[in-house]
């Protein structure tokens, strides 16, 4: 064989990169679809401090060993999107996140991470919210996400969405628990935890925007979290995604928790006084079975701690 | 001696550097960030001249500058990050033949003409001195282009490290700190940054003809120091005589070309107290002692060269006073939150682009401007709201502002200040000429009550449906031009939303109580 001069060597790595760079990887489904035999649909937890009334949820579904077996790994996703404190419920409850962390580390995951692509710019959205320093102490990685863990990946249910960026450690992840904060949202009327998956991915994430109850159903079929953990300790109730006024903040001391994120989206939207099909992206992904929004064909089980 | 100067060098520009990763989110006390940029004297004096007003942060510069009575240009030697920068570059140049030292001594009073085309036009009110203070190129510089080069490397080494898939997890933790400690979070980008960073490589290129080229012959903050020490109280560096055997070894290792013909005296309006001629006489004939002596040298400046700069001092000034003012670019222009008004924002800003670092931690909405606001507001900050915005929890720009002209502003003066005002384009936005809901400007909205609103109307879409759509609209009394609304605009180009400067309220001071209020324009 003849020696490859620098010259080749170049031009055949160029051809070579680029070539593998072309092929999308094919469908690694976020999360599982089978999900595991649980005591309930929803768990419904009321006034309490944040962190028990999320291990009671927790508990309620069968525990976090459930979800969370020992040795995988876990990302916690949830909502750092916004330069703003938790008092202004526009963020996730540092608590809660906490919480989840803690217990999927008494559940053995070797790593819990935690990351959000942030709207407002990122180390200001983790500081300011609590979550890095929270989630930190609990035992999480909390890091800043990278442009280089982006990868486009097809979405072969996607009706308008055909490709999208997706972070790869989400992609990688054995478990993904979304932990989206219940807030008033202009555009979708409300943003529960099938718009939180938003932090996930990259590109011109505005775009969503535009029909974005078949983009955001889209998206959900490709990423689908194992469990849902809905912080709605407070909700912001008006001016949403990010509030800014402590008036719109509503002191609900409530946490939702199940497995299909549509039955707790649905159980969500009874939070503000609207009914499931009020709201068009669960009305979507209900028509393409992504999961229960009828309330009254769930198994809810509700309890106070005080 | 001259290890000492050495040492001093680096302490510095370790310290230049420390001062730079400091100005970034979350920006909490301890050293201020622009100290050393105030440290310069030409900008403290350029900067009173201009705007006939005693700027008390301004102070540090006066007394550096009347360290210079003793110490003659000890800043030049000791301290100054562009001249350290050019000494480093002479270290890598190594042993090169460089022009004949007769040939270049012509050039020495020509930073006396730069010093006084600056001095000329700050008299008339207009503040020149940002294209040649060494600190604000070294500031510049930094910020725009060294600065994120090195992050661009960084980056690209990760990129290639992490392809080869080994070691992942180290590296990344590697990469989170640091990013902890000086890594940018994104990639960053800035206006100009080719030309700002070529002006630099030219600086150091110049060496490549004498030792200290910039120092010698063209720096006007050099010529500063000069001058002062042309009537300092004390000589430090002092040749004996009886020793000497006039071998020429001092004249060839000086930097500064200040070692005097005869060989045993030397120019205090040149040396910058560097010590190298103390290590280098073989007979240690010349030594470092205070002794008190005023100075009788002469600064090269003829009647003839007097005249020249003051004419080009007023040219430039007239030139860029009478360039066309292009209203479109004009209006587009919205300055940083606090800024004074656009004539005295002008004679204060010395163009170090310390707001735009800072800002490029936070919203990234500051970019150095080249035509937008006209020839003379060239490389003064200006929003570039497609790429960054005014972060509505933010009021650093103020805090890192060396000369005053972007007012220090408590957060809640911030955050209802008016900086301009967004207009929705509605040729480009998607509800107004698609007939679709997006609403992103108004999700992004930093305002309690939310500047941007809407109307649900039912309308014929061009396929001839009927539809319920959202219509944005600015509520023009609560917006305050911050410009997040055009950065998350989803619309390619020029976006569905854009931004001016129509209502925008500067920092004024009532010259007789001196208190600040807001101004609008």
């Amino acid at each position: 064989m003849s020696k490859m001069n620098r010259r080749e060597f170049i031009k055949i790595a160029g051809i070579s990169t680029a070539a593998l760079s072309g092929v999308l990887p094919s469908l690694p489904l976020i999360g599982e679809p089978t999900r595991p035999n649980l005591p309930m649909d929803l768990a419904v937890v009321r006034n309490g401090q944040p962190a028990a009334m999320v291990r009671k949820a927790v508990e309620m579904l069968g525990g976090m060993s459930k979800f969370v077996k020992k040795g995988q790994t876990v990302v916690v996703k949830p909502n750092i999107g916004w330069d703003r404190v938790p008092e202004q419920a526009a963020t996730t409850n540092p608590e809660v996140v906490a919480e989840v962390v803690r217990m999927c580390k008494e559940a053995g995951a070797s790593k819990v991470m935690v990351f959000d692509n942030t709207c407002n710019q990122a180390r200001r959205c983790y500081t300011r919210s609590q979550i890095q320093k929270k989630a930190k102490e609990a035992g999480a990685d909390v890091s800043f996400m990278y442009k280089q863990k982006f990868q486009k990946v097809r979405i072969p249910d996607g009706i308008e969405l055909k490709t999208w960026e997706i972070y790869t450690d989400a992609l990688k992840a054995d478990v993904l628990i979304n932990v989206p904060i219940a807030k008033h949202h202009s555009l979708s009327r409300v943003t529960l935890g099938m718009k939180n998956l938003m932090g996930l991915i990259g590109g011109n994430r505005g775009k969503i925007h535009n029909h974005f109850n078949v983009k955001i159903t889209d998206l959900n079929t490709i990423i689908k979290p194992q469990l849902t953990i809905l912080d709605a300790v407070r909700i912001l109730l008006r001016n949403g995604p990010q509030g800014g006024n402590l008036k719109d903040v509503n002191e609900m001391n409530t946490i939702v928790a199940g497995a299909d994120i549509v039955a707790v989206d649905a159980f969500g939207a009874t939070l503000f006084g609207l009914l499931p099909d009020q709201l068009g992206f669960l009305k979507e992904a209900y028509s393409r079975g992504l999961g229960e929004m009828n309330l009254d064909k769930l198994k809810i089980k509700k309890v106070s701690l005080s | 001696m001259e290890r000492l100067r050495r040492i001093s060098q680096i302490l510095f520009l370790i310290f230049f550097l420390y001062l730079f990763f400091h100005a970034t989110y979350p920006y909490e006390g301890g050293i201020p960030a622009e100290i050393f940029l105030q440290m310069s004297p030409l900008v403290a004096v350029v900067t009173m001249i201009a705007t006939r007003v005693f700027v008390v942060s301004l102070l540090l510069g006066l007394i550096v500058l009347a360290l210079s009575f003793f110490l003659g240009r000890y800043f030049c030697g000791w301290m100054c990050p562009l001249g350290t920068s050019i000494d480093l570059m002479d270290r890598l140049l190594g042993r090169i033949r460089r022009s004949d030292r007769r040939k270049v001594q012509k050039f020495r009073p020509w930073k006396f003409s730069v010093l006084l085309v600056i001095l000329v036009a700050a008299i008339f009110s207009f503040q020149f001195v940002w294209f040649f203070d060494p600190i604000v190129i070294m500031t510049r510089v930094t910020t725009t282009s060294l600065y994120p080069l090195a992050a661009f490397f960084i980056d690209g080494m990760m990129d290639v490290l992490l392809q080869i898939g080994i070691f992942q997890d180290p590296l990344f933790s590697l990469y989170d700190f640091l990013r902890e400690i000086v890594l940018p979070l994104e990639p960053l980008f800035f206006q100009q940054s080719v030309i700002f960073g070529l002006i630099f490589i030219a600086i150091l290129l110049l060496n490549r003809f004498a030792k200290r080229f910039w120092c010698r012959y063209l720096c006007p903050l050099g010529a500063l120091f000069g001058f002062v020490s042309k009537f300092r109280l004390t000589r430090g560096i002092s040749i004996d005589e009886k020793i000497c055997t006039k071998c020429g070894r001092c004249q060839i290792a000086c930097k500064m070309d200040a070692i005097n013909d005869d060989l045993n005296s030397y120019n205090p309006i040149e040396c910058v107290e560097c010590m190298s001629c103390i290590e280098v006489c073989p007979e240690g004939a010349i030594s470092y002692k205070m002794n008190f002596r005023l100075g009788s040298e002469k600064t090269d400046v003829s009647r003839r060269r007097f005249i020249w700069s003051t004419a080009t001092g007023l040219l430039t000034l007239g030139l860029v006073k009478t360039s066309f003012p292009d209203k479109v670019s004009q209006g587009n222009v919205v300055r940083p939150p606090g800024a004074l008004p656009e004539n005295e924002f002008l004679d204060r800003c010395v163009r170090c682009q310390e707001c735009v670092k800072i800002c490029s931690t936070t919203g990234k909405a500051l970019q150095p401007a080249f035509l937008e606001s006209g020839w003379e507001g060239i490389w003064t900050p200006i929003v570039n709201a497609r790429h960054g915005y005014c972060e509505y929890n933010c009021n650093l720009c103020g805090q890192v502002c060396p000369s005053g002209a972007i007012h220090p502003l408590e957060l809640e003066a911030k955050q209802t200040l008016k900086m301009g005002l967004a207009h929705f384009d509605r040729n480009r936005c998607i509800p107004w000429y698609k007939n679709e809901d997006c609403l992103v400007c108004e999700e992004h909205c930093p305002l309690p009550d939310k500047a941007i609103k809407f109307d649900v109307r039912e309308v014929k879409a061009q396929d001839g449906t009927m539809r319920v759509v959202k219509f944005p609209y600015v509520d023009e009394s609560l917006c305050i031009g911050c410009g997040i609304c055009v950065t998350k605009c989803p619309v390619e180009g020029p976006g569905g939303i854009f931004l001016t400067n129509a209502q925008e309220q500067r920092w004024g001071e009532d010259e007789s109580s001196g208190e600040g209020y807001l101004e609008n324009f």
